[in-house]
């Protein structure tokens, strides 16, 4: 039986050539990782209504800004922010505009302490780290995110009220009110819950930074990142203007994506490989992945197996590696988020705490550990998979 | 030039983190939501009290209100506000009353009446 879908070849024929079409991230001048980034970020930036906050120049860190008319300046950034933010999430020249957007942000931050954040910054960095990828150059993202955890680290690791909690117990209980610290912090010794959650945070942001230098340790600095900014998003309600959106989304810039059509296989002999290849396969707009039935089954009885890189997922948790390597399940997350910052503050807490909550669940492994386990579908290595399938699709 | 301003930029943020030991503010050195401030300031120009939404207008933050950074940024708006309003002959007075991550409250005034801006409340 034939593989569904394009073939190497085919499929970069297919893709040669970037789509207007806004889902999609193939045939840009980035490798798509970096493209899901960036249109990522200029998403959520488009639907929080970014562009209205750009600045005139006031209190500039460089006082050459005040001698800009500030109506100008500002419409100029605001003109320059819009028109590429919207390029972005219509594919066109990716790496120019992502130049120009991050140019604008940075532009912005120095022109203005009333504007000036560490989230604009980080997130104008992305946009023009991006915009000046070279390839075979070293990954600039990397160090960024090394530097920015260091940075943050530091501070905190030398600051007093970091060390013995004052910070963590006054945020906690006088400004969020956070109920359940509050509960849990009245059963315990006096400002041990605060101390911990402070050097909690200052182990995970120091520990990060050399995670991310050891190529067999970067997935885990990858997962913690992520992890780490959900864990904020989920305590506070809040996605600190852009800083979780630029946060979570540099670690797309960390990780390998396929540059082939990835094979899947599927038992079709189960209803549920039907279901989950039909579902699938409409909504893979780049044709990422190659569809086969299986016609040998491994011992491990899956119904359905995904090939990405040098690993093998199968069952539940290769649903969820078809979600993860389908730049849609980002877009619509970003703008799921973004979208709910036009609701009354305590609505939009609870519902961003949903739906980061949620994907956190649905898209990491121990939710597909647990549905493999129940519906016997075991575990896989790449060494139990019968190779001639896998070299008949991808040699 | 894609790898040397992506090499300039760095260098400069790693000098800021060093930097920032030695002074009170945190610009450009990665120190997000490192400090709670909460403050409330009164301001006189030209012995009328602002009212909050002309307070707003000249500070561009409220007369009340919390920040998430070192309060010398705060301090920082206030005083460069007044700074550059003094060039063009306006006479301002501003107390703020403020607290770091819940603290004792310290008080600091424009234009400076002591050789220390900070003074500490008994």
């Amino acid at each position: 039986m034939m593989p569904e879908g394009p073939s190497g070849a085919e499929a970069r024929r297919l893709v040669s050539q970037p789509s207007w079409n806004p889902l999609k991230c193939a045939g840009t001048d980035l490798p798509k990782n970096l493209a899901i980034m960036v249109k990522t970020l200029a998403i959520a930036a488009l639907v929080v209504n970014h562009v209205r906050i750009l600045p005139d120049p006031w209190l500039p860190f460089v006082p050459f800004f005040d001698l800009f008319p500030p109506v100008l300046f500002q419409r100029t950034l605001q003109t320059l922010f819009l028109v590429s933010a919207i390029a972005i999430v219509f594919n066109r020249r990716l790496r120019l505009f992502s130049l120009i957007i991050g140019a604008t942000m940075l532009v912005a931050v120095v022109s203005s302490k009333a504007y000036y954040g560490n989230n604009k910054t980080f997130c104008g960095l992305m946009f023009l780290l991006a915009g000046l990828y070279k390839p075979g150059a070293p990954s600039f993202f990397r160090w960024q995110l090394a530097i920015t955890y260091f940075g943050a680290g530091l501070n905190k690791l030398l600051d007093p009220d970091w060390q013995n909690g004052i910070f963590f117990e006054n945020w906690a209980v006088n400004r969020l009110h956070q109920s359940w610290y509050i509960a849990l912090d009245s059963r315990l010794p006096s400002m041990l819950l605060a101390r911990f959650m402070c050097w909690s945070t200052i182990a995970t942001e120091l520990g990060i930074v050399p995670f991310l230098f050891v190529r067999q340790l970067n997935a885990i600095a990858v997962f913690s990142n992520v992890l780490f900014q959900a864990t904020l998003c989920l305590f506070t309600g809040t996605t600190f203007t852009l800083f979780f959106y630029s946060m979570t989304a540099c670690s797309l810039a960390l990780v390998t994506w396929p540059e082939q059509p990835a094979p899947v296989f599927y038992d079709a002999s189960r209803k549920l490989s039907h279901v989950a290849r039909r579902f699938f396969k409409r909504w893979d707009l780049d044709k990422t992945f190659q569809w086969a039935p299986l016609e040998a089954k491994p011992a491990s009885g899956s119904f359905l197996y995904v090939f990405a890189g040098r690993k093998v997922y199968s069952g539940f948790r290769a649903v969820q590696m078809l979600f993860l390597l389908n730049p849609i399940t980002y877009f619509l997350l970003t703008a799921a988020i973004a979208a709910v910052e036009s609701t009354p503050a305590d609505v939009g807490a609870l519902l961003r705490r949903i739906i980061v909550g949620g994907s956190l669940v649905l898209l990491t492994p121990p939710l597909a550990w647990v549905l493999d386990r129940f519906s016997g579908q075991g575990s896989l290595t790449s060494r139990s998979f019968p190779n001639a399938l896998r070299e008949r699709l991808t040699g | 030039m894609r790898i040397i301003i992506p090499v300039l930029l760095f260098a400069f943020q790693l000098g800021a983190i060093v930097y920032a030991r030695f002074v009170p503010t945190r610009y450009f050195c990665w120190a997000p939501f490192d400090t709670q401030t909460d403050y409330a300031a009164m301001a006189i120009v030209n012995g009328r009290p602002l009212t909050a939404a002309e307070f707003r207008q000249r500070y561009r933050r409220p007369r009340h209100g919390f920040d998430n950074r070192s309060p010398q940024h705060v301090i920082d708006m206030l005083r460069q506000v007044e700074e550059k309003r003094a060039r063009l002959g306006e006479k301002a007075s501003v107390v703020m009353e403020y607290r770091v991550n819940g603290k004792d409250p310290k008080i600091w005034r424009w234009p400076p009446s002591s050789k220390t801006e900070t003074q500490k409340e008994n």
